[in-house]
């Protein structure tokens, strides 16, 4: 009953500051003795976009390491890249072509030793030197999947007309105000000066005044449009399904993921380009793990089996030549073009800007949306 | 020797006091200091520059001679964005804040002279709304509100609406609308606390003195519960004017407030000094206009009545 004679005498008062400090003094040394809780090895921590989080994605890797990794969702690259820059420990990144050279240029991305990689010698050969995976002549991000940027839309409420004259005018277009969402990025400026008659590579160097003036006369007018700007698939899905959008921004797993819940929905080509991309896998060096969990997560995600999913579930490329031999054949068939080099050819290929351009319009985007009446 | 009673009072309350106030010091007290100093220095790039500046405080005010116009009012800001936004989400704030105060009071009210038996049970009954987190209410607003949700098929099925409204969701009103319910049993029990404090007596004096019960209520009631509820509308206004998860979720573009800027300036933009300065001017004006509220109503000779 020590304890409960020492609150009511501190109650009353009765306290002096010797008996506090030693009692102070005792607790302190009872902590220390205390026996430590056994440290387990630190886990491996990725850094994703929403949906990959799922374990049919590295498979392997929770076949060899009994359980997934831990995640961090983000919903664009910037995000995570503020994330790791402010002091969080991620080992293993998941950026995009256009995006990889942001981590590589804040130096928290290490170079990949490939030979501890599997699966690297079935990775399509213009994939293994493509611009993004190997900067300064060293590999930074481990191909893995690649896919396109387009309108998904649907064409039982939209006007007939604009299935025959696909265009990204639709967001820009009053007629659809509320009835559209854009992605929550900048690129909604560049599409919109696309609109205006300037090319994709031109646009996205913009800066100052034209910046300025394109936001204003095209940017500020989809965020007005929009319904809301998406950062997360799922809620575009549904929004798409429901009828309350009928046309967004979208990547292949919407449309395919729709299609298969049977609702009329269609991938637009849009006159103006639709654009290709290609992410992969991104060692960090802020990571706390062991280095050999990240290569085994990096390898998961090269494997043919990865590829299957991912191809027969979103309608994504794969960077894994094997992955196109085992999928389904008319989930291949469906994609249309299976070489990824042939793939960035018909699109506009996402580009990667200069790290000033990109501070800029990340603050333009910014305000833009800040500032919708 | 024993300790004089002054020095064990002043001891009595330091050592209860000590737990919280070291945790205040190590997890309020810390951080924000690290936030101001934060503040004076800048980001270059991917780094941050240490040297004192005041330029993040003076990039908030620095003036234009070009005003930006936003909703009819040129604001002659360089970057108007965050006072255009501390703007708004005050008058949003003040909107809940008046929404919550008409609506807990009655509640409160009710509680205070009407219920006689089992008024725990009363009180547990207005707690059941926050049994569930407070991202699930704000997700299940979401559902009332939507396109095709409970208030929108509701009217579609009875037949008032052919298409479904599409103003309920993605605006500053359902913003409004999801704080109001978030913070209105917050502010029911401190109304509550003041009204049953009230000495019944007085209310039989001032119906003797031929008082009707609505004067009765405006001299004697609404003046003696006022601190409660003035607490109650601080309680609301100080945490909703910073709010960043509603907004994110219910707002849309169009609902955006202060607190999502702050969160756009440390991640996505990657300028964590200015979002700090943000920050603390978001801070000192919030603690401002409570001052000034606060003199307004002379706070000072209404508690000191009531004791």
């Amino acid at each position: 009953m020590q304890r409960i004679r020492f609150i009511d005498r501190m109650a009353s008062g009765k306290i002096s500051r010797r008996t506090m400090l030693r009692q102070a003094g005792a607790f302190g040394v009872g902590l220390m003795a205390l026996p430590r809780l056994p440290q387990a090895a630190e886990v491996l921590t990725c850094l994703e976009w929403a949906g990959y989080d799922a374990p049919d994605y590295f498979k392997s890797y929770v076949g060899k390491h009994g359980g997934a990794p831990n995640f961090s969702i983000f919903s664009g690259e910037e995000d995570a890249l503020a994330k790791v820059l402010a002091g969080f420990k991620a080992d293993v990144m998941h950026p995009c072509n256009y995006s990889v050279g942001r981590f590589v240029n804040a130096k928290v991305a290490a170079e990949i030793d490939t030979s501890k990689l599997s699966n690297w010698k079935d990775v399509f050969p213009a994939l293994q030197t493509a611009n993004g995976v190997v900067m300064d002549g060293k590999v930074v991000m481990a191909p893995a999947d690649w896919g396109n940027s387009s309108i998904a839309y649907r064409p039982d409420l939209v006007d007939a007309d604009f299935a025959k004259n696909e265009s990204w005018g639709i967001f820009f277009d009053d007629k659809y105000a509320g009835k559209v969402s854009m992605l929550d990025n900048e690129v909604a400026i560049a599409i919109g000066m696309m609109v205006g008659g300037e090319s994709y590579e031109k646009a996205v160097w913009e800066t100052g005044d034209k910046l300025a003036t394109a936001a204003k006369e095209w940017g500020a007018k989809t965020v007005k449009n929009s319904r809301f700007l998406w950062n997360d698939p799922s809620e575009l899905q549904q929004a798409l399904a429901s009828g309350e959008v009928v046309a967004a921004y979208a990547w292949n797993d919407v449309y395919k993921n729709l299609k298969r819940e049977g609702v009329p929905i269609s991938y637009a080509r849009p006159k103006e380009g639709y654009f290709t991309w290609f992410c992969g896998l991104t060692l960090l060096n802020t990571g706390k793990a062991d280095p050999a969990l990240a290569y085994d997560f990096i390898d998961a995600w090269l494997s043919p089996e990865t590829g299957k999913t991912l191809i027969e579930g979103s309608g994504y490329g794969h960077a894994n030549i094997k992955a196109f031999e085992i999928a389904d054949k008319q989930a291949v068939a469906d994609m249309g073009i299976t070489d990824p080099a042939e793939h960035m050819k018909n699109g506009t290929l996402f580009i990667q800007v200069s790290d000033a351009v990109q501070t800029e319009w990340n603050k333009t985007w910014g305000d833009l949306k800040a500032l919708k009446q | 020797m024993r300790p004089t009673p002054q020095r064990s009072a002043w001891l009595v309350g330091y050592g209860l006091l000590s737990p919280a106030l070291a945790l205040m010091a190590v997890m309020l007290v810390a951080p924000l200091l690290a936030m101001v100093v934060l503040s004076f220095w800048t980001q270059q790039g991917f780094e941050i520059d240490r040297s004192f500046t005041l330029a993040n405080y003076f990039a908030l005010v620095e003036p234009s001679s070009e005003p930006i116009v936003w909703m009819g009012i040129p604001i002659p800001l360089k970057y108007p964005v965050p006072a255009i936004l501390l703007g708004k989400s005050i008058l949003m704030s003040l909107a809940v804040t008046i929404a919550v105060i008409a609506m807990a009071y009655p509640m409160a009210y009710f509680l205070a002279f009407r219920v006689q038996r089992n008024k725990a049970l009363w009180l547990v009954l207005l707690t059941i709304p926050f049994w569930t987190s407070y991202l699930l209410r704000v997700f299940a607003w979401k559902i009332v509100l939507g396109f095709n949700g409970a208030i929108n098929s509701g009217l579609k099925s009875i037949g008032v609406i052919a298409e479904p409204l599409s103003f309920l969701l993605y605006n500053p009103l359902a913003v409004i609308i999801t704080l109001v319910h978030a913070w209105i049993a917050f502010t029911v029990l401190p109304i509550y606390v003041s009204l049953e404090k009230i000495d019944r007596s007085l209310l039989e004096a001032a119906t003797d003195l031929g008082d009707s019960k609505w004067r009765r209520f405006l001299r004697v009631t609404l003046p003696l519960s006022a601190p409660g509820t003035i607490g109650a509308a601080l309680l609301v206004f100080i945490p909703t004017v910073g709010d960043y998860v509603t907004p994110t979720l219910v707002g849309g573009p169009g609902g955006t407030m202060i607190g999502n800027l702050i969160q756009e300036l440390f991640l996505r933009q990657n300028n964590a000094p200015l979002g700090a300065a943000v920050a603390i001017v978001m801070m000192l004006v919030i603690g401002l206009l409570v001052l000034i509220f606060l003199w307004l109503i002379g706070f000072h000779k209404l508690r000191s009545r009531v004791g």
